[in-house]
């Protein structure tokens, strides 16, 4: 229970089915500086909740493994210039391995989530299912959980929307109903991306450069940039701006360069073809071939028709259209219509020829 | 639920509570008013000094009022900054009340010296002697620790110290009622009092000054207390101190006869059940036990004791329940993973035979 109200309300519902629920405080971060301590207030917010619920809370630690399983790597793909997804990782290593491995010593036959998802037996095979909520589904969060994870876990919200938490956390007294919901990566929070990020890497300037190779500016180290990045550039005016805004379409790592191009539909910043490694299919075998199957290359993308090519170490995948900022590190994550298939990382983009 | 966490809080006295639910009917007025019932107010509270003076064999006049222990600790430590000598030695197991103190004094000169225990959680005293510099202002040794019971050896420390006139603090907070606590024997310049350890009530607290001359206000404000604590006094928390001191040096001898009965059984029965139980500090204050339980996690201990009504305590949790390693368990050499597996248990005065004997059994059929 995170003193969200989705978590909270979680919680609710199972306590209204007759499950016998603990709630569990999970502290992942160790936040050393005053201005950003929100566990202490969260931690009030979820107390109220159960409270109200009857029921316990306890808390646990997992800030050395959060550290160790998906911090460190998070900083080492920014290193390398890639843009990582922290969440995924936290699910996969904390949320439904660390925490789910303590839930079950203090005694717990399930774990339950706020998140916006289902889940489907079908035979003994467990399936991940798309929110309800569209503007909330966050199965892509989930792309990296498997059978055994799946057969532990209840996601007692995924069926309802956002608004419908709202009202009914209001509706039990929750002081949390109205709490805004968290954005961006938990342990950043609020802050600048860069500021944070600034704590754990020297600066290392470099030339940002038109794709012909005309250097037009400097950047500040490619991990502070992602792929079809439009802000924050300072690049400006001054460049023909009838040609539109200034995008990252390329990072050319080896030489510390940025490759910025004009304008939201310029081709460098589209490509129809990726490979992907790493994969997880949450069934235990990946889709059959002949399936129409959609992927999203990032939480808010839309889900677009796509092929799979299973090779020895990766799959290559197509596009029926064109995909905009296709950023390696990233996770692509396949659906069969409401069915979250699993992922993947993205590791090159380009035309099929290329790769 | 089965209470045997005594150390962090007691369940406050029928006939305490009683008489503070009359103070709060009939005793409203300002203690510092002239009128009848102002001077009514003032000789209940006037009464509770005398009470808590009587209970540690100090002078009325020696004693002031305040929010408790913690309040009672930093008003002395923060005398520091006014003075000439600003260093202070500590054990390394003091409350936070001390130690964090120390922290936020570095700032105004104050340094601080950290005086190692043993493994039974007793202060060396020679290092504690050799630490001791002619800038030395004020030595701090807690009487019995909170954590794991160890008593320290106030009086023969003091004895031993050549260099006079180096002021003398013990935080006392756990020891009232259970071990027999006199300023003079002793032979302290202050000691810090809190009423909820004792059956008293949250929120009120008392500091023991030998002589006030090196002291000034901490809270400031009006008048009070002779001019050494400021705010409107707690009519009810102080005259339930004052009772609760009275009753718990009354009932001392049968109460600590109490408390060594239910540890005495606890600890032969949870040896036969649990040989691997690791009893860490052995010299300790009556019924507070500090118990390593190797291969279980204490929080998961917890948990479970938790479900089925039982209240212990692991070491210090932090504000969202989070349990660190105890620093009192570091400093008598307990490495992370057996500190992680402590449980503090404290027995009170009205806990019964029957009680523990369920929970040695609630405890078997978790770790077997």
């Amino acid at each position: 229970m995170s003193g969200g109200v989705d978590s909270a309300i979680a919680a609710s519902i199972l306590v209204e089915q007759g499950y016998n629920v603990e709630a569990i405080f999970m502290k992942n971060w160790d936040e050393d500086d005053k201005e950003f301590c929100t566990a202490v207030e969260d931690y009030k917010d979820a107390l109220q909740v159960c409270d109200k619920l009857n029921i316990p809370l306890r808390s646990i630690d997992l800030i050395e493994e959060y550290w160790e399983k998906v911090f460190k790597i998070f900083l080492d793909e920014c290193k390398i210039g890639r843009t990582p997804n922290p969440d995924i990782l936290c699910n996969k290593e904390i949320k439904f391995k660390a925490f789910l491995d303590y839930a079950k010593a203090f005694g717990a036959d399930q774990i339950a989530t706020g998140h916006y998802s289902m889940i489907s037996n079908q035979n003994g095979s467990f399936q991940l299912k798309r929110g309800q909520d569209e503007n909330k589904d966050q199965s892509y969060f989930l792309c990296r959980l498997n059978q055994y994870q799946l057969s532990k876990s209840i996601f007692p919200i995924g069926d309802l929307d956002k608004n419908f938490v709202r009202e009914k956390a209001e509706k039990l007294g929750f002081m949390n109903h109205n709490k805004k919901d968290s954005t961006g990566i938990c342990f950043i929070g609020e802050r600048n991306f860069k500021n944070f990020l600034k704590k754990f890497f020297s600066i290392q300037p470099g030339e940002i450069i038109k794709n012909n190779g005309q250097v037009i500016g400097e950047h500040q180290g490619l991990m502070y940039y992602t792929y079809g990045q439009r802000q924050g550039l300072g690049i400006g005016g001054g460049y023909s701006d009838y040609e539109g805004p200034w995008y990252v379409s390329d990072k050319i790592i080896e030489e510390n360069k940025l490759v910025v191009v004009q304008g939201k539909n310029n081709s460098e910043l589209y490509h129809t073809h990726l490979t992907a490694s790493n994969m997880n299919w949450i069934a235990g075998y990946p889709p059959e071939k002949n399936k129409n199957i959609t992927a999203k290359i990032r939480y808010r993308s839309k889900d677009a028709l796509c092929k799979i090519n299973y090779r020895s170490n990766d799959i290559l995948v197509e596009f029926e259209t064109p995909q905009f900022a296709v950023a390696p590190g990233q996770s692509i994550v396949f659906y069969d219509q409401d069915i979250c298939l699993g992922g993947g990382f993205i590791e090159k983009r380009g035309s099929k020829n290329i790769l | 639920m089965i209470y045997f966490d005594h150390s962090s809080t007691t369940p406050i006295h029928s006939e305490v509570s009683k008489r503070m639910y009359e103070i709060n009917q009939d005793h409203f007025a300002n203690p510092s008013s002239v009128y009848e019932s102002g001077r009514k107010a003032k000789s209940l509270i006037e009464h509770a000094r005398f009470q808590i003076a009587e209970a540690v064999g100090a002078k009325s006049s020696q004693i002031y009022f305040c929010s408790g222990g913690t309040e009672a600790n930093n008003q002395v430590l923060w005398s520091l900054i006014n003075q000439k000598n600003k260093h202070i030695i500590i054990s390394a197991i003091e409350h936070p009340a001390i130690s964090k103190v120390l922290e936020r004094l570095k700032v105004f000169g104050v340094e601080s010296t950290l005086v190692p225990v043993d493994k039974q959680g007793v202060i060396n005293t020679s290092i504690l002697l050799d630490s001791i510099r002619d800038d030395t202002g004020l030595i701090s040794i807690m009487l019995a620790n909170n954590e794991i019971g160890s008593l320290q050896p106030i009086r023969k420390i003091i004895k031993q110290i050549n260099k006079p006139n180096v002021p003398f603090h013990t935080d006392a907070v756990q020891s009232i009622g259970k071990m027999s606590v006199d300023v003079y024997e002793l032979g302290i310049d202050y000691m810090s009092l809190s009423a909820h350890k004792f059956y008293g009530p949250k929120g009120v607290g008392a500091l023991f000054v030998k002589n006030r001359d090196k002291f000034s206000s901490f809270i400031v404000g009006g008048n009070q207390e002779n001019g050494l604590r400021g705010g409107t006094e707690n009519i009810a928390g102080i005259v339930g101190m004052g009772l609760a001191a009275e009753l718990a040096v009354k009932n001392q001898e049968k109460c600590i006869a109490k408390l060594n009965l239910l540890e005495k059984h606890f600890l032969s029965n949870i040896r036969q059940s649990f040989p691997l139980a690791k009893h860490n500090a052995k010299n300790n204050l009556p019924g507070l036990l500090s118990i390593s339980f190797p291969g279980y996690k204490s929080d998961i201990l917890m948990a479970k004791l938790d479900r089925l009504n039982f209240a212990v305590s692991n070491g210090s949790a932090c504000n969202a329940g989070i349990i660190k390693p105890s620093k009192v368990l570091k400093a008598i050499g307990l490495e992370d993973e057996i500190n992680l597996s402590t449980l503090r248990i404290s027995f009170g005065k009205d806990n019964t035979i029957e009680e523990v004997d369920q929970f040695i059994k609630t405890l078997n059929d978790i770790l077997n």
